[in-house]
């Protein structure tokens, strides 16, 4: 079970819960990254087209993909990617947040699915206090925090449906947050639908497109993030976001309120009984949730130069999905997201070299991807293995010693 | 008029044997989350097969009614098969069935889309040649008979410009839902999902009954999206039904895990949805006005509508709902 | 011939970190009613599914009629003609009473049930031993006294000759118990045998022919009923000499500190109200305990009273204060404290450690907290006291994640967690249910103490020998309502059990105060 090291009074490191939780994700991840190579083997073996070099090469850039940095003379050239490492970084924060999200309502014993509709709830707020409050007159970096948080505050409420109706009425989040995804879908392509001068008509063959904030002048500070990885698009959202799970962290584990929330989520019943008001810690974890979905968009949008396709009516951000793995991943540990959301962008840049690089498409990371979120829903069961074997041996030394 | 009600149940089918295939799960004690994952699939298979059939020439066009029977019944296969997945997770290793379906739910596009692109080129798979509406959509030709043929109100109704899929999903949900009420094994279904304790100390293998729970539901989940994607996609797959999956557990769960209340709820859902895919050309009265196009109301209201109406559907309905005890909880043997 | 129906030969059977059975023995004579007899944990229900086929044992051999069997399932025992009346009853709630009973055993046709031959037989066999039921009704709305004779039938169905009983009585009145004596001898006469497991000695004396006592997983011994005395069994139950009645000096009632008057209470399943229109009163220094069969609006009582379910009707007033529609952390603050009936339900947090589990209502108090900062060091110094005062064993004391505690010492830490809080008034909701003879003893030395320290305690027990032994008042609730209030000292056993069956009320109903 626990062994406790004589010298210092702490558990050693490797019989501790969170070495377990890192071991076990790390298993996850090896047999993800397994199937995804077994898909590329089969599909490579039976497809006409694809060479044995191609095939292998589909492998490299699965596990590499991140240090590949193109093609010399028809091999791959491995190496420091700048380019990749800032993207990973940069597509990594909304990954992150998500995760954050997923994982705060975790803790509370909420399935929260409806990342993706808080996600774009968020976007549309940040983007249309971005672009609609005419820098002359406010300076840029006060647009910036006003649409950061009109983006939380957006996500916020959005998170609160789920909740409410969880609350009060015990619904299963689950369905409601389908369904609040898809219609947050259609609210938002309604929303730009409407309002042309938001729309990107300056560049020619960009169709659908919302203006970037930078149009407005509003875009994120890069701390000199951008010297760090030249040719990257990453800025101090990361840097934000990293500061964001330090106090989700500190709420969750240092504070009464953290600690109702968990109570909540482990015993309803239990929190009910002592006096914990269960129905507001659910909406107020959902709401939190939706806030930090939202604060995903936000710094992915506020970065200046990315631009938001609107008429999204018919498909929910990936972002908003893939917290799930970020978060079952990190275990629900809100620093463990940093790492697990900056994996998951490594894996999705590994993506888009197999799909310039290969003949293979981008799509075998989410195969990864959801290859992960299934292994990790018995994450439990691995860690019980391990728990068990130690118990065994800790037995039997025991009954060793009896005799 | 007839345009409406065929509309309907084009829509309202793949919903009603959807959530059937949901009750078959969480009335044997699991959630099956995977639904809109396994519909995905059984699109994809479905489409697959039918456009393999049409490369290879194996049937001709006049032949399309077998050849559509086949691909619904390859459709359940992989359905089931995919089906199995959430079985072992959840039965045998006891893991979280929210979290093991919604990995299903996210592996099934994945790979759907991947292979699509791997055999298209782009995100769309649709029929070698011709259409669905021309392959198998039962017409006056099918009969022998001249385009404009009229069969009267209830032969224009039910035989003329309709699909085969809606009867033979009809006669499965009757059939069915007849097997889960009136059989041993019916009988001995429900049980695990209310007391498996109690089932298993009368000698019913709880395990096994799960596990046909749930293949029941994979196969029945694959027909319906292949239903689905040749009644309302033009028999085509592109890794999405558009969150009908989690619809049709909205509607089981405020036909409260009936077949008969899933069935009514199915057909209004199933309006709702025709509507918002066919506003603009609904003529109901049909004096040639389009009724509903004018009113200038955004055709995103009509699309988020069904969403809209579940949520609050649902807040009405929760408080009666009546929920399989046991679903859900992994049923542990040494935990009695 | 065989001498034995059953032997179970040294069978041994183990659980992660536990050894539940400990080479333990048992023969069956054919027509004999045979009691084991152990504490709660002793091991009784362990042998008994070993014997149903539910376990398979590590060690030891079961001889049908003198040949050695392999039991792997329920299906085999079956077969062999060995049915359970578990415990805690193996029904489907929401299928009827006939469905129930031929789940398992269903006659069919093509697959079809044919449920009309079942129907016949299951009210034939009704009319023959007298088990009344409703065939029809869901089990649901059904009272327990028949869904225990719907058990029965399930067995009588399958045509069984070995019945075992696994704590019949828990859920019986007196008089119920009586009647099922009288089943059980009447199966008796017929060459059925029977396996009646229990902790209650008055039952034993009264019904068996021989008694085979367990203790802590070991064997003690069989031995013939007539040749010995309770006292005797009791010592060979515990492992020592026990008091069998509870000590304790008379009450000295003094103010009110809890009325409660017209209170209602809807019912969560059905359309009645589960509690109608009830009013009482508990003072200081007294212990006032409300009798019952399970079921008959106990816990909605409590849930109302303490703030679990809203109320539709009446006044709940705490120390002077009207509570009725405070939230629970206000009745809390004002002066009560509530050791609950499920204890992993609603008692504890089972993910957190005890030292959280022991702050669960006080963490916001200043003393644990700064500006929603949890001071950790005052948390354990705080875990630390409690766990020494109250005795609270666990493996890693206050860090002990509460799952990995034994029941008792997880019923003790709440008790630990609800007496210190030091209110006017302890609601107390079977604080004894499935611990063992010393973890009782000690909750009703506690109990008795705080009694003493002038606190008013609202018991609910289910128990017969608790209800009489710890109380100083009684209130028998029957279906909601409040039908008799009884004095321990003037009334018994027998007159409690009519007014637990509804067959007796007081005239003057809710409204006076013994």
């Amino acid at each position: 079970m626990y062994k406790i090291d004589p010298n210092t009074g702490k558990q050693k490191f490797y019989t501790t819960d969170a070495a377990k939780s890192v071991l076990s994700a790390v298993i996850s991840i090896l047999i993800g990254m397994v199937v995804g190579t077994l898909i590329i083997v089969i599909v490579g073996l039976t497809r006409d087209g694809i060479t044995t070099k191609g095939m292998f090469d589909g492998i490299k850039l699965v596990f590499f993909g991140l240090f590949s940095t193109g093609r010399d003379a028809g091999d791959l050239t491995f190496g420091f990617n700048p380019v990749n490492m800032g993207n990973m970084l940069f597509r990594g924060t909304p990954l992150i947040m998500t995760g954050l999200s997923v994982a705060v309502a975790f803790r509370t014993g909420l399935f929260n699915i409806g990342a993706p509709g808080q996600y774009l709830m968020g976007t549309t707020a940040t983007l249309y206090i971005a672009l609609m409050l005419p820098t002359e007159t406010i300076p840029a970096w006060i647009v910036w925090i006003l649409a950061f948080l009109g983006g939380m505050i957006a996500g916020a409420l959005w998170g609160c449906i789920p909740g409410i109706l969880k609350a009060f009425l015990n619904i299963n989040e689950v369905i409601t947050c389908i369904m609040t995804n898809w219609i947050a879908a259609n609210l938002v392509t309604w929303f730009f639908d409407v309002r042309d001068s938001l729309k990107n008509s300056q560049e020619g063959g960009k169709v659908g497109y919302i203006l970037p904030t930078s149009s407005n002048g509003v875009e994120t500070f890069k701390l000199g993030l951008d010297k760090l990885f030249p040719g990257s698009q990453v800025n101090g959202g990361i840097i934000i976001a990293i500061l964001i799970a330090v106090l989700i962290y500190i709420i969750m584990t240092k504070t009464t309120f953290g600690y109702q929330l968990k109570a909540c989520g482990s015993n309803r019943n239990a929190a009910k009984y002592a006096g914990i008001n269960d129905k507001m810690n659910i909406i107020y974890s959902m709401a939190i949730a939706g806030a930090l979905s939202a604060a995903g968009a936000s710094l992915y949008y506020l970065s200046g130069h990315t631009e938001f396709f609107w008429s999204t009516y018919q498909m929910l951000p990936s972002e908003g999905f893939n917290g799930i793995p970020v978060a079952l991943l990190a275990s629900n540990h809100p620093i463990g997201a940093v790492f697990t959301g900056c994996f998951m962008s490594m894996l999705n840049i590994a993506g888009m070299q197999l799909k310039t690089l290969t003949a293979y498409n981008e799509y075998i990371t989410d195969i990864i991807i959801a290859s992960i979120v299934y292994l990790s829903a018995f994450a439990m069961i691995i860690k019980m293995f391990i728990n068990n074997r130690q118990k065994k041996k800790e037995t039997l030394k025991q009954e060793g010693g009896n005799k | 008029m007839v345009f409406l009600i065929q509309q309907t149940m084009l829509y309202a089918v793949p919903l009603m044997i959807v959530a059937l295939a949901g009750i078959f799960a969480e009335r044997s004690g699991v959630i099956n989350l995977a639904l809109e994952g396994i519909m995905i699939l059984g699109a994809f298979t479905g489409v697959l097969f039918v456009r393999i059939m049409q490369e290879n020439q194996v049937f001709v066009q006049e032949q399309g009614q077998i050849l559509m029977v086949l691909a619904m019944i390859v459709a359940a296969v992989f359905g089931a098969l995919f089906s199995l997945l959430l079985s072992f997770s959840a039965i045998n290793l006891k893991a979280d069935q929210t979290i093991g379906g919604t990995a299903l739910n996210m592996l099934s596009p994945a790979i759907v889309l991947f292979l699509i692109n791997l055999i298209a080129q782009q995100n769309v798979l649709g029929m070698a040649k011709g259409d669905a509406a021309g392959w198998f959509m039962i017409k006056p030709s099918t009969f022998g008979l001249e385009k404009n043929h009229d069969f009267g109100f209830l032969g224009n109704l039910l035989i003329n410009k309709v699909y085969l899929t809606t009867y033979i999903c009809i006669a499965i949900f009757v059939i069915l839902s007849i097997i889960l009420y009136k059989t041993k094994f019916g009988l001995r279904l429900r049980s695990c999902g209310e007391n498996p304790q109690a089932s298993d100390s009368l000698g019913i293998n709880v395990y096994k009954m799960r596990y046909a729970g749930v293949t029941i539901s994979g196969a029945l989940a694959g027909i319906g999206g292949f239903t689905y994607a040749l009644t309302t996609a033009n028999c085509a797959s592109t890794g999405e039904v558009a969150g009908y999956g989690f619809l049709a557990l909205a509607v089981m769960i405020f036909g409260n895990w009936k077949p008969i209340t899933v069935a009514f709820g199915g057909i209004l859902f199933g309006l709702f949805k025709c509507i918002a895919a066919t506003y603009s050309s609904l003529d109901i009265n049909g004096d040639g006005v389009y009724m509903l196009a004018e009113l200038g109301i955004s055709p995103y209201v009509y699309r988020l509508l069904p969403y809209l109406i579940t949520l609050i559907v649902l807040a009405f309905t929760s408080k009666s709902s009546r929920v399989p005890k046991a679903e859900g909880i992994p049923y542990d043997k040494s935990k009695r | 011939m065989a001498e034995y129906v059953i032997e179970m030969n040294h069978i041994r059977k183990e659980f992660p970190g536990i050894v539940a059975n400990d080479d333990i023995t048992l023969k069956l004579k054919k027509g004999e009613i045979h009691a084991l007899l152990g504490e709660n944990g002793a091991g009784k229900s362990t042998l008994m599914s070993v014997l149903f086929g539910l376990y398979q044992p590590e060690k030891g051999t079961i001889l049908k009629n003198g040949e050695e069997v392999k039991i792997n399932n329920p299906n085999d025992a079956t077969a062999l003609g060995i049915g359970m009346v578990h415990q805690h009853f193996k029904l489907i709630d929401v299928f009827t009473v006939l469905d129930n009973i031929i789940l398992g055993a269903e006659t069919t046709k093509l697959g079809f049930l044919q449920k009309k031959e079942a129907r016949k037989r299951v009210l034939e066999l009704s009319e023959k031993y007298g088990l009344k039921i409703d065939v029809d009704a869901k089990v649901e709305d059904i009272t327990v006294g028949m869904q225990q004779r719907v058990e029965i039938l399930k067995m009588l169905y399958r045509e069984n000759e070995i019945l075992i009983f696994d704590e019949p009585t828990a859920v019986l009145t007196p008089q119920e118990i009586e009647e099922l004596m009288e089943i059980m001898r009447g199966f008796a006469k017929e060459g059925k045998s029977i396996l009646f497991i229990t902790h209650k000695l008055n039952e034993i004396m009264a019904v068996s022919d021989r008694v085979t006592v367990l203790h802590k997983g070991k064997y003690i011994g069989t031995v013939n009923t007539k040749d010995v005395t309770k006292q005797e069994l009791s010592t060979m139950m515990v492992g020592r000499p026990v008091q069998l009645e509870i000590n304790k000096a008379e009450a000295k009632p003094k103010d009110v500190v809890l009325s409660v008057h017209g209170l209602t209470v809807p019912s969560k399943v059905h359309k009645n109200d589960a509690v109608k229109n009830v009013s009482f009163d508990v003072r200081k220094g007294e212990i006032v305990c409300i009798a019952g069969i399970d079921g008959n609006g106990q816990t909605e009582l409590i849930h109302g009273l303490t703030g679990l379910e809203k109320t539709t009707g009446g006044t709940i007033t705490l120390c002077g204060q009207d509570i009725s529609n405070a939230s629970i952390r206000l009745r809390s603050q004002t002066g009560m404290s509530h050791i609950p009936e499920d204890r992993h339900k609603h008692g504890l947090v089972l993910d957190y450690t005890l030292e959280q589990n022991l702050v669960l209502q006080r963490f916001r108090e200043k003393r644990f907290q700064n500006h929603g900062f949890i001071k950790f060091d005052e948390v354990r110094k705080y875990a630390d006291e409690l766990i020494k005062q109250y005795d609270v064993r666990s493996g890693q004391g206050p860090v002990t994640v509460a799952r990995s505690m034994s029941g008792g010492n997880q019923q003790k830490a709440i008790i630990a967690r609800e007496l210190d809080r030091d209110a006017d008034l302890i609601v107390a909701v079977q604080p004894t249910r499935g611990l063992d003879v010393g973890a009782i003893e000690y909750i009703h030395g506690q109990l008795i103490a705080e009694r003493d320290r002038d606190k008013a305690i609202l018991l609910v027990s289910l128990e017969m020998e608790e209800v009489m032994g710890l109380s100083d008042r009684i209130l028998v609730m029957y279906e909601g309502e409040i039908v008799g209030k009884l004095d321990p000292n003037k009334t018994d056993a027998q007159e409690l059990g009519l007014y637990m069956s509804g067959a007796k009320r007081n005239q003057n109903g809710g409204e006076v105060n013994v």
